[in-house]
């Protein structure tokens, strides 16, 4: 996995949510190669080459990052605010995951230089398109970032 | 010569008269002269006027004045005669006068008997006459014997007295009695008199109709031989309306001392000088201050200066009173003991003749009690406010994290449902594929359900923004949206609406839920139509929003604002039930109502009511 490029980096706890994502997201054909983390503290582990991804190559970025606010411990907030303060990887555009559109913390991961959002709506359809959408829209942008 | 002699004024005066030529000669004297020299004209005539006197240089002197000072007086003369009586003493006077060309002068002289004993008593009579005329016309005057009866009295007395003459000759004085002296006063005037001395002062007496009038009076007495009184005479002058004068003056300066016993009574009273130095402080005042009234005399108010009050206060305050404008305010005070109390309290410049202060009158009133009760309110209020906001926020949050959590689950359903129609199509039979449905059905529902309860919760934060809005173009803009998203045939009435005052954004989401639910109630009549209203009322905009649908039973109007209440199925007319009761939230906020009349099968108006504000 280190010696491919990685497309997109999803960090979400919740296991449903995370296995129809990555299906939405392979149904659209947009990635090749995804990498699903369960918490912030693991995300930042991973993108810092800390502790268990210590032997990780750091300057493999993901070409963007799907970020969940909602989440133990190290919430997405922390996670955002943490990628877009270090140079290393504040360029990697960052989409936050929601469940609602009335969330106030979209506001805050905006101020922290989120670049989207996406709300996780109930139907399923809607979902994968918004996800696919916006994915497939990110990766067009970011087709040589670095 | 003979006519100088018919200019002679009074021929047949009283007094002996002479022409005299420049010469000296007689010629011409009347009957008087006549009588008194016991001689005639013709005896006199040509003879030297001087002749006629014992005196003769004398008379020469006073003929020669008259000629060069043109007239002459008092020269005492008498003449020589043989038969004549009273011929000693006549005063002389003369005057010369000159014809026409200057060319002839002659002389008159005039010889009065001087003045007898009898003429002098005369005069005096005369002259006590005309005092007494005076004295009468312009006084009140009354004489009295020795002991006091009325022996005369004028015109004026009767006049005032309001009684006639004969009602009074022969009465003594308490006639006019009013009562109102006392007896020391009325014994020291009888005092004064009888001792021979005069007597002044005020009396008020009492007319014969019981009205009373004030004299300013003088007695003086007329003493015999022996130096005793043996009738007094009364002079009097009418002060009655100074008297009233004085009486009023003297009520206000009693009602005056009255009100000012009534505010000490009732009030906390102090006054300063034009410093704030304390120079009175009533019992009141000392009583709440705890201080004594030598503690504050002297001291200025900062003595009770609790410094609740900021400097800009009390510097109004100031300038206020400073400017001779009165000032009124609640003030808090400082006892001495370091207790607090608060007064009501008016401060009152008092003016000089030049329009500045020269000292200052505060009076207060206790409104401790009162005050302090209105600071628990404030209190309590604070205290309330705090925790019914504390409170909405615990339930708008749980809300909130709830409806949010809700949806991961849902979610799941959703998708995995999705997963089993797309991967498992061929394994499932026909109501395999039903089932599932259901439960995608459900859960969408569901969805519907929790972003309505979002939305609910969502209004209870959002703070009203009031503008001035049009509410043809805002009707016009629901229209528009509801057409986007609904298929309907319903026929829209809009009247020329009324503009209000409200937040636009709910505003149109009132106007697009009432529309919404107008067009979705009547959608399976034939020919649906919707009349949107407006019109004012007692200081409200009432707006109003009619179909002519399924209507519904007054009866149960009472649930269709509650949340999620329906009186409709959901397979009927699809909804979650809350469309309304956000609607009914929305007008609330606004200060509004909202109600709605209907009848089954004929239709329903919702109407909603906003203030108008000027």
């Amino acid at each position: 996995m280190e010696n491919t490029d990685i497309e997109i980096l999803l960090v979400e706890d919740n296991r449903s949510d995370a296995e129809l994502t990555i299906r939405a997201l392979n149904k659209g054909k947009l990635a090749n190669s995804i990498v699903h983390l369960q918490n912030g503290a693991l995300a930042i582990d991973f993108l810092f080459g800390q502790k268990e991804f210590a032997q990780r190559d750091t300057n493999n970025k993901p070409k963007v990052i799907l970020l969940d606010l909602k989440m133990p411990k190290v919430d997405g907030l922390e996670v955002l605010k943490t990628i877009k303060s270090n140079d290393h990887t504040k360029k990697i555009p960052v989409v936050i995951l929601t469940s609602s559109k009335e969330n106030p913390d979209i506001e805050k991961a905006y101020a922290l230089g989120a670049n989207s959002y996406i709300v996780k709506p109930v139907d399923f359809d809607g979902f994968a398109k918004a996800i696919t959408d916006l994915g497939f829209y990110w990766l067009l942008l970011n087709q040589n970032p670095f | 010569m003979k006519q100088n002699m018919t200019i002679v004024p009074g021929h047949f005066g009283r007094e002996p008269f002479f022409s005299i030529n420049a010469v000296g000669n007689i010629i011409g004297v009347n009957l008087a002269a006549e009588k008194v020299l016991g001689k005639v004209l013709s005896e006199l005539n040509d003879c030297y006027f001087k002749t006629l006197f014992t005196e003769p240089k004398k008379a020469e002197e006073m003929l020669h004045r008259a000629i060069t000072e043109g007239a002459i007086s008092n020269f005492q003369l008498s003449f020589v005669a043989e038969k004549g009586e009273n011929k000693k003493n006549f005063v002389l006077s003369a005057f010369c006068f000159a014809d026409a060309g200057k060319q002839q002068k002659t002389i008159f002289a005039i010889a009065s008997l001087p003045e007898t004993e009898e003429d002098r008593f005369k005069k005096i009579l005369k002259e006590i006459a005309d005092y007494k005329y005076a004295l009468d016309e312009s006084s009140i005057v009354a004489i009295t014997d020795q002991k006091g009866t009325i022996t005369y009295v004028n015109d004026n007395f009767c006049t005032i007295s309001k009684y006639h003459r004969s009602q009074l000759i022969g009465q003594d004085h308490r006639i006019i009695n009013s009562g109102y002296h006392p007896k020391a006063f009325i014994r020291n005037l009888w005092v004064t008199i009888a001792n021979g001395k005069i007597w002044r002062g005020e009396l008020k007496n009492k007319a014969k109709d019981g009205s009373y009038y004030w004299v300013d009076t003088t007695i003086v007495p007329f003493l015999n031989s022996e130096s005793k009184p043996y009738k007094y005479l009364a002079i009097r002058a009418d002060i009655t309306s100074r008297k009233a004068v004085e009486e009023n003056l003297e009520m206000s300066l009693k009602e005056t001392s009255d009100y000012k016993y009534a505010l000490d009574e009732s009030s906390i009273v102090a006054i300063t000088d034009q410093k704030g130095s304390i120079k009175y402080a009533n019992y009141n005042f000392c009583k709440i201050s705890k201080f004594s009234y030598e503690e504050l005399i002297g001291k200025d108010h900062r003595i009770i200066n609790s410094g609740h009050h900021p400097k800009e206060f009390i510097r109004n305050l100031w300038i206020t009173i400073a400017n001779g404008k009165i000032w009124r305010g609640e003030l808090k005070n400082k006892a001495k003991d370091g207790s607090f109390y608060w007064v009501d309290t008016t401060i009152i410049p008092f003016l000089d003749e030049n329009g500045k202060p020269y000292q200052y009158v505060a009076i207060r009133a206790d409104i401790t009690q009162r005050k302090q009760a209105e600071e628990e309110i404030i209190i309590l209020n604070e205290e309330l406010e705090k925790r019914v906001k504390e409170r909405t926020e615990e339930i708008e949050s749980f809300s909130y994290s709830v409806s949010h959590d809700l949806r991961g689950p849902l979610r799941a359903v959703n998708g995995y449902a999705k997963i089993l129609e797309e991967d498992y199509n061929s394994v499932l039979d026909a109501e395999g594929k039903r089932l599932l449905n259901e439960i995608q059905y459900n859960a969408l529902k569901m969805g519907v359900l929790i972003d309505d309860l979002l939305a609910f919760a969502r209004l209870g934060r959002k703070e009203v923004q009031g503008s001035k809005i049009d509410m043809n173009k805002l009707t016009a803009t629901a229209i528009r949206d509801i057409n986007q998203t609904t298929d309907h045939h319903a026929q829209i009435k809009i009247s020329k609406l009324l503009s209000v005052k409200a937040d636009h954004a709910l505003l149109e989401h009132v106007m697009n839920n009432l529309i919404s639910n107008a067009i979705k109630y009547s959608s399976k009549k034939e020919n649906p139509v919707v009349v949107i209203k407006s019109k004012r009322g007692n200081r409200e905009l009432i707006y109003s929003v009619s179909d002519n649908g399924v209507g519904f039973e007054m009866e149960y109007q009472h649930k269709l604002f509650g949340v999620f209440q329906r009186l409709h199925s959901a397979d009927d007319f699809p909804g979650t039930g809350v469309g309304l009761a956000i609607a009914q939230r929305i007008i609330k906020k606004h200060n509004g109502k909202i109600w709605a009349e209907g009848k089954p099968g004929e239709g329903a108006t919702f109407y909603f009511s906003l203030p108008e504000t000027i």
